[in-house]
């Protein structure tokens, strides 16, 4: 953990905000399109005859698509931009680690989320009537930090996978929406077929995000709340120690092909 | 102290591309065969060759950014593939080009961003950042972004980026490509006064005058293996003690010129330069004498405009070599 | 005449080569399908599984609007890409330096992705069909392929909007997601454009794609040409129209580029 030191903490997180955070990409991704999902959401329960849209799933859930979204952008964007500068040669070529390094970022990345998934949460208070009466506060707010953990450790997990070759950025594309809709980022897990819900299980987000949504339902039931976050910290830590594995052989592989510099 | 900085020994590397939508080729590319070389600690050592010869490919597998196929490297005793970490502490590399940096941020933040990657300390970093950028020549220009960057601006600010860490080893791969006279003329002394500091430099270019400038010894490089390697007074040597006798011709009185030098012996080669109005005829010859005698008497504007007798450059070494096909 | 005329074509279809293969340099079928059926596939599966929630009972619509919408979005991407990759590329001030017919180099950068947003689009028809149990038996291949074809075109009408913007800004492409992603919402797509407050529906029927949606739908339910023609016609219409706003846009920011220098900026 000595590798993490506040001075490059503090550093990439400039670099970061001055590069990319601060931009008009970040609108479309932390605002726009997270309220394009919200939107579809009510119109789908407005033309299904509903008076009123479920605010948990359709309001806050557009946050978490918000949140999850840009974490799977911004770290195919890191990379690729990082190609594209020529500038993931050198970072690789320095005595900081490339995995430190992703993992600096995602950590970033899921923070500037964290916007998002705010936004929507006042959204669904001052416009949608939105009421915290019954709210398990303390289940949500464990749940919360638990989904933001598991989303780091698929973060770091993708971002390493992302270095290895030009051509995983559209393969991460590939993923973001089969994750967020085995996770049911915008509707309840049971919704799903069996299979696709027991297939859900080995994504992390999705037991953390299962416990988030039932504590904003009013759920205390604890036994129910602390399994769903130890399956989330257990299978975290799974995917945490298979991108500890993988990246020795991700390192080596990307200086046999030379994939570094190309663009 | 490890009394070597850079050894190689047998390097190797060749590149396997996939082309194909449904049936895959795979086609191997040797772009580098069998290196081997040893460059003492302060040693200014010159890789030279074509574009395309393996030289940049050389660089990277010593600077730890591609594995080698076969062979080995060490860099100050320590191995480029088991001992990456410690390896990369000691190295600054700087390659050509415009790209290298983040273009919306500024030189001074680009810097400070490595120096972390570097862990730098910040204290240091405050004071060597604006050092540094004195010493490229960019001094003034710190706080601008680097996209408003010249070519030859950006090319200053990676020697500065790879000058961060203070390195031992330095490898500049065409580090003054794109930038003008003047500017490379400073740069140029940078590096000598890096080496005088007695910093070991790798340095990669293809312009033969600052090779013979700036190095101790030189490597010929030429489709992936060394053709040749020695100091560039003892290149020189290498093709004999010839002169070189450049002399322009009116179009049309070459052929006459070319007859006329063909009494001499297979000592002297002729060759026409096809580039320049008028044209230009290069005699290298270990008779200059008997050349300027057999030219003297057409020594007027009707049939040579100028003559410029010199001494054998390493350019002159190096064509040769090159043309022979690197043997 | 003759002899412009066949330089035009030539160009026309090298351009069209060159800019599809420029972008699209994948390796293998996986990669292929997984780019362009990918993506839309599983947002099709997401907004299913939405609709299911809220108790929206026909998730064909749901199915039939998205696959409808792969063509439109491909194309349109594709030609904003195309001019942005040139952008970035710094090839875009050597085609724009160039004495070529502008019409040519302009439409060119459409063609295949026209055609491959073509393929997708029935490709997805077949998987759907397959996994949804979507009934083709009673209807008129022939017009459902008109439609998807004709979609394709009309939404290439958006791409040269979009693309002249990367003309002006390297950020053209983030308006174009976030206008793409606004689609979903307005031309029909997952619910019809009737259940939309009115001065969204005003929009929608200002875009291209609603019209041909509607027309498409109207296919699979088994209505004969007579019932779509109307409809095919307004989408040509207002396709025709953004086609020509389209290449108007992109000949007066070539022009504008060239005195602020904005052209080669990344």
């Amino acid at each position: 953990m000595k590798a993490l030191r506040w001075g490059l903490i503090k550093q990439q997180m400039l670099v970061t905000l001055r590069v990319r955070a601060l931009h008009v990409l970040s609108l479309g991704l932390f605002v726009i399109q997270p309220a394009v999902f919200t939107a579809v959401g009510m119109l789908l329960s407005h033309a299904a005859g509903n008076a009123m849209p479920d605010l948990v799933y359709t309001v806050i859930g557009g946050g978490i698509m918000g949140l999850w979204s840009g974490l799977v952008f911004s770290s195919t964007y890191d990379i690729t931009g990082d190609r594209y500068y020529g500038t993931l040669e050198l970072i690789v070529g320095s005595p900081t680690s490339l995995t430190t390094i992703e993992a600096i970022r995602t950590l970033i990345n899921v923070l500037t989320g964290l916007f998002s998934l705010g936004l929507a949460f006042v959204a669904a208070l001052a416009i949608f009537g939105y009421s915290l009466q019954g709210v398990n506060f303390w289940g949500a707010g464990i749940s919360l930090l638990l989904l933001l953990f598991s989303m780091w450790c698929i973060g770091v997990f993708l971002a390493n996978f992302l270095a290895w070759s030009r051509l995983s950025g559209s393969f991460v594309d590939f993923l973001e929406m089969p994750i967020a809709f085995l996770c049911g980022f915008m509707y309840p897990i049971r919704v799903l077929p069996g299979w696709l819900q027991t297939l859900s299980g080995v994504i992390p987000i999705r037991w953390a995000l299962q416990a988030m949504n039932e504590s904003l339902l009013g759920n205390r039931d604890l036994p129910f709340l602390l399994t769903h976050w130890a399956m989330a910290v257990g299978i975290s830590l799974v995917f945490l120690a298979i991108t500890g594995w993988l990246q020795a052989r991700v390192h080596d592989s990307i200086r046999l092909s030379g994939e570094l510099s190309s663009i | 102290m490890h009394p070597v900085a850079i050894e190689a020994r047998s390097l190797n590397k060749t590149f396997i591309t996939k082309t194909g939508l449904w049936k895959t080729r795979t086609r191997s590319t040797l772009a580098v065969e069998d290196i081997s070389l040893t460059i003492e600690r302060g040693e200014l050592f010159g890789l030279l060759g074509p574009n395309g010869a393996g030289k940049t490919t050389t660089v990277k597998m010593l600077t730890t950014l591609l594995l080698p196929t076969h062979g080995t490297a060490r860099i100050l005793g320590l191995d480029v593939v088991q001992q990456t970490a410690q390896v990369r502490k000691h190295i600054g590399f700087a390659f050509s080009g415009s790209r290298g940096f983040y273009n919306r941020i500024t030189a001074t933040q680009n810097l400070n961003y490595f120096a972390q990657l570097y862990a730098l300390d910040s204290a240091i970093t405050r004071q060597r950042v604006p050092q540094l950028l004195e010493l490229v020549g960019l001094g003034t220009r710190g706080d601008d972004k680097v996209e408003t960057y010249s070519s030859g601006m950006v090319q200053r600010l990676h020697l500065a980026r790879a000058l961060l860490h203070d390195p031992e080893v330095l490898f500049l791969d065409e580090p003054t490509v794109g930038i003008d006279p003047v500017g490379s003329r400073e740069l140029r002394q940078t590096i000598k006064n890096l080496s005088s500091l007695g910093k070991t430099i790798l340095l990669t270019t293809h312009y033969m005058a600052e090779a013979e400038e700036l190095c101790h010894r030189i490597a010929i490089i030429n489709k992936g293996r060394i053709v040749a390697l020695d100091s560039p007074e003892a290149l020189k040597r290498h093709i004999s003690g010839d002169s070189v006798i450049e002399a322009c011709i009116q179009p049309g009185q070459v052929q006459g010129i070319l007859d006329l030098l063909r009494v001499l012996d297979g000592r002297t080669l002729v060759e026409v330069k096809n580039i320049t109005e008028p044209e230009t005829v290069s005699i290298r010859t270990p008779e200059p004498a008997r050349v300027l005698e057999l030219l003297s008497p057409y020594l007027n504007p009707q049939y040579i405009q100028g003559l410029e007798v010199r001494n054998q450059t390493l350019e002159d070494v190096y064509v040769t070599i090159i043309k022979a096909g690197g043997q | 005449m003759i002899k412009y005329l066949l330089q035009s074509l030539r160009l026309y279809l090298y351009q069209a080569w060159l800019s599809y293969h420029g972008r699209y340099s994948i390796t293998s079928p996986f990669g292929y399908i997984s780019s362009k059926l990918g993506f839309p596939f599983f947002l099709m599966l997401f907004f299913i599984f939405m609709g299911k929630f809220v108790g929206y009972t026909n998730p064909l619509y749901i199915v039939i609007g998205n696959v409808l919408l792969i063509p439109a979005a491909g194309s349109m991407s594709g030609v904003t890409n195309a001019i942005g990759d040139e952008r970035s590329w710094g090839t875009l001030s050597y085609v724009l330096g160039s004495p070529a017919p502008r019409l040519p180099i302009f439409m060119g950068r459409s063609l295949f992705y026209i055609l491959d947003g073509f393929v997708t689009a029935v490709l997805g028809f077949a998987i759907a069909a397959g996994i949804f149990h979507l009934d083709m038996a009673t209807i008129n291949f022939g017009m459902l392929l008109l439609c998807i074809f004709l979609l394709a075109i009309t939404s290439s009408g958006l791409g040269f909007l979009f693309g002249s913007i990367s003309l002006i800004s390297r950020d053209g492409w983030i308006i174009l997601n976030t206008f793409l992603s606004a689609l979903y919402i307005l031309v029909g797509v997952n619910f019809p454009v009737g259940s939309l407050p009115s001065a969204l529906q005003t929009i929608a029927f200002g875009l291209p794609l609603t019209r041909g949606i509607m027309a498409a739908r109207l296919v699979l339910a088994g209505a004969g040409w007579n019932a779509i023609r109307p409809l095919l016609a307004g989408e040509v219409l207002v396709g025709a129209i953004y086609i020509l706003v389209g290449y108007l846009c992109f000949r007066l920011i070539e022009k504008r580029s060239l005195t602020s220098g904005t052209l080669d900026a990344i």
